[in-house]
């Protein structure tokens, strides 16, 4: 459930659904940024990307301020990479449905590939490549939700994965940094990941940041005063991550301190002592919903948030931050949320997929061609 | 087409919005079931999950015209109401599952019911006031429509309210919530479109402006060419403006792909007028067996295309009558008491509009 059926819309059509963004340097190629976009959860062979959405990655060169207290500076420069497909076509005849798919930066470097084409396709500073993969994403997201439902941690080990060897519907582009962005940009960089309406008028459908901001850091309306009957998930999904407007910007803050607050008091201590106003001192910092990532630094596995937690600290960063396939972002939140680290770590008793993610394009392992027909939830375990 | 006499050009109506290629949006609405149905059968959806999955089966049965879809949703959401006696969103599922089946006074029980248990009110009132359309309780489904609209200004409220008076025949309000609701779609799933376009072209049918109807079929069929209703009526159209080729083309594969017997109704009533008597009478004959079927399990639901089919292809004036005195119980619209007026009529006249086999098989 990091962002899966992400809002009634996104329910409505999957196709438009982001589960997951992944953002993390070449673990080979270092001053190489990749970038994994994963739609449609749980999707069958059949599924395909849409011919008329842009799926997109848009990246803003970043940097901490001196006493940032919290807050980086995003550069009004914007870089995007978009993903484009093709209605399918039945290959020789009568075969089966092949998409072909072209992927272009804001630059005009442009990669044409075909989906589900391992190999991928490739143009100076670019490799693209789409199609089912095995959905890397893993968490025990059915305890969690009994956490916010009986308000104590219902985490159990080893827990239960919804997602374990589920597909979904994947683009991964690799871009060398200094010839497709502008020499020099960098090397701290914020990435969104969007669905967007192909075409002149832009219509958002779906952004995604950072995982599980809004399964549960919004999801939960039952500790919003403010706003406990507003599902405030598609009114966030459309706005731009990196201009919130004001209409709706006081009911975001307002379900973020309460949602916060909950996690924070669940081990019965307050690691973060809201201020006068009742604003939690992670609100503005998780509001300005992008992965940020430090493209000078080498890729290591379980480096999410890092680069936040310093900035928290007012303290140097000292890994890429982002996001590697293989993180385990649920414990790494879980932990910020409930002790900020000042506890032991809190964990939901999932450590990974099935497969791992590799360290060579795609990275994403292959769909499970079969996945399992049936997982047992041993909800009793929970306490 | 012509613009000038049949509303807006094709080009027209399928530029101004951008939906996702019909034939790629069924497939992956099959991916999204096979998917959703796996997941079901290995107990890993939650209630409101399987809720989903049963409205995901309803659609697709409307797009294909496939009553065995309708079928299964009815009898997924009874299990689930089994399963969940407490969950309002169970509830909810049954109440529209048997809503399709015109099950309208059951549908109405298990709505209270839903709201009781929690339930989000709004989309219960949605229910109900679509219920209270179909059943001729005009005012009150107005009521709640206007209020949802007040509440919330989008495609759906627009094109219930555009819908509403499509029924009621006010043309010229329907128009403008139709083009209203289209101006704010805000999506790439083609299913909403193409049904809006059909529900604007059935108006038009009920007008008796077959171009205008004309138009607004093909707009929904170049959406989504899988549309089993829209090409269907398409064939209708056409056979009524003098194109029984084309008719005749557009529902052949539908008798094939689709178990309602309303294509090999209607393909067996255009053959007739086209001479093709034996072949007319064959299809006749499996849309009898079918409308029979369909008849002893789902009265409520078959008995208006049931009449409709007896009255012409099926040339029984008798069966038609009874079939619409049944359908008049189940709701009390102008549609249903102009249907038994027809059947009394030709009940009185000695025969159906269509010649009985005796004469025609010759």
């Amino acid at each position: 459930m990091s962002d899966h059926n992400s809002g009634p819309r996104a329910v409505a059509d999957p196709v438009v659904d982001i589960t997951d963004m992944y953002v993390f340097p070449n673990p080979g190629r270092p001053g190489s940024l990749v970038l994994v976009l994963d739609v449609f959860p749980n999707a069958e062979p059949a599924a395909l990307f849409s011919d008329v959405v842009d799926y997109r990655f848009r990246v803003r060169p970043v940097t901490i301020p001196a006493g940032a207290g919290g807050a980086f500076a995003v550069s009004e420069t914007e870089y995007t990479i978009s993903c484009r497909f093709a209605a399918p076509i039945q290959s020789q005849g009568s075969g089966p449905l092949v998409q072909d798919g072209i992927c272009t930066a804001s630059a005009g470097h442009a990669a044409a590939f075909r989906v589900n084409d391992e190999e991928g396709g490739k143009a100076e500073g670019l490799r693209v490549f789409a199609g089912r993969r095995m959905d890397p994403f893993f968490l025990d997201g059915v305890r969690i939700a009994q956490t916010t439902v009986t308000r104590k941690l219902a985490l159990v080990s080893p827990g239960d994965s919804r997602q374990h060897r589920q597909n979904c519907l994947s683009i991964v582009v690799e871009v060398d940094v200094a010839t497709v962005f502008d020499a020099g940009a960098g090397p701290l960089f914020a990435v969104v990941g969007e669905t967007a309406m192909a075409g002149p008028i832009i219509v958002r459908f779906e952004r995604f940041g950072r995982p599980l901001m809004k399964s549960v850091v919004l999801g939960s309306k039952n500790f919003d005063a403010v706003n406990r009957d507003l599902d405030i998930r598609d009114l966030y999904n459309q706005e731009d991550a990196f201009h919130l407007g004001p209409a709706y910007l006081g009911a975001y803050r307002a379900r973020m301190n309460a949602n916060l607050s909950f996690w924070d008091g669940l081990d019965q201590k307050t690691d973060w002592p809201l201020d006068a106003d009742g604003v939690h001192p992670l609100t503005e910092l998780l509001l300005a919903d992008f992965m940020v990532v430090d493209v000078s630094k080498p890729y290591v596995e379980d480096s999410y948030l890092e680069i936040e937690r310093a900035l928290l600290k007012g303290a140097s960063h000292e890994t890429c931050g982002g996001r590697s396939p293989n993180d385990d972002v649920g414990d790494t939140l879980l932990t910020l949320l409930v002790n900020a680290g000042n506890g032991p770590r809190i964990s939901d008793g999932v450590d990974g997929q099935a497969i791992p993610a590799s360290r060579a394009f795609p990275y994403l392992a292959p769909p499970d061609p079969n996945p399992p027909a049936k997982i047992e939830l041993q909800l009793d375990k929970a306490g | 087409m012509s613009a000038g006499l049949s509303g807006p050009a094709a080009a027209t109506i399928d530029d101004e919005i951008l939906t996702t290629a019909g034939g790629l949006a069924l497939a992956n609405l099959q991916a999204q079931i096979e998917g959703q149905a796996r997941r079901a059968g290995a107990g890993l959806l939650t209630i409101s999950e399987r809720a989903e999955l049963i409205d995901l089966v309803a659609l697709r049965g409307h797009i294909l015209g496939c009553v065995a879809d309708y079928e299964w949703a009815e009898e997924r959401a009874e299990e689930l109401v089994r399963v969940a006696p407490a969950d309002g969103v169970a509830f909810l599922a049954r109440a529209r599952a048997r809503a399709t089946f015109h099950r309208f006074a059951d549908a109405l029980t298990d709505l209270e019911r839903a709201q009781r248990l929690g339930a989000d009110p709004a989309v219960v009132g949605a229910e109900r006031a679509a219920i209270f359309q179909a059943v001729g309780r005009y005012d009150e489904a107005l009521a709640f429509f206007r209020e949802a609209a007040d509440r919330r200004v989008d495609f759906a409220s627009l094109g219930a309210l555009a819908a509403f008076y499509a029924e009621c025949g006010d043309v010229d309000a329907a128009e403008r919530f139709f083009d209203e609701s289209r101006a704010r779609y805000r999506s790439v799933t083609p299913f909403p479109l193409a049904m809006l376009d059909f529900q604007r072209a059935h108006m038009w049918m009920a007008q008796g402006d077959l171009q205008r109807a004309r138009t607004w079929l093909s707009a929904a069929h170049r959406r989504l060419p899988g549309y089993a209703p829209a090409q269907g009526h398409l064939a209708e159209v056409e056979a009524a403006l003098g194109e029984p080729d084309s008719a005749i083309a557009r529902l052949r594969p539908l008798t094939i792909s689709s178990d309602d017997p309303d294509y090999a109704a209607q393909l067996a009533r255009i053959l007739h007028e086209a001479g093709r008597v034996a072949e007319a009478w064959m299809w006749r004959d499996q849309a009898a067996a079918r409308y029979d079927e369909l008849v002893t399990q789902h009265l409520e639901a078959f008995a208006d295309h049931a009449a409709e089919f007896w009255l012409e292809a099926g040339g029984n004036a008798d069966r038609a009558r009874l079939l619409a005195v049944r359908n008049l119980e189940v709701r009390q619209t102008p549609r249903a008491r102009e249907l038994l007026a027809r059947a009394t009529r030709a009940c009185d006249r000695g025969q159906a509009t269509y010649p009985a086999r005796g004469r025609d098989a010759v």
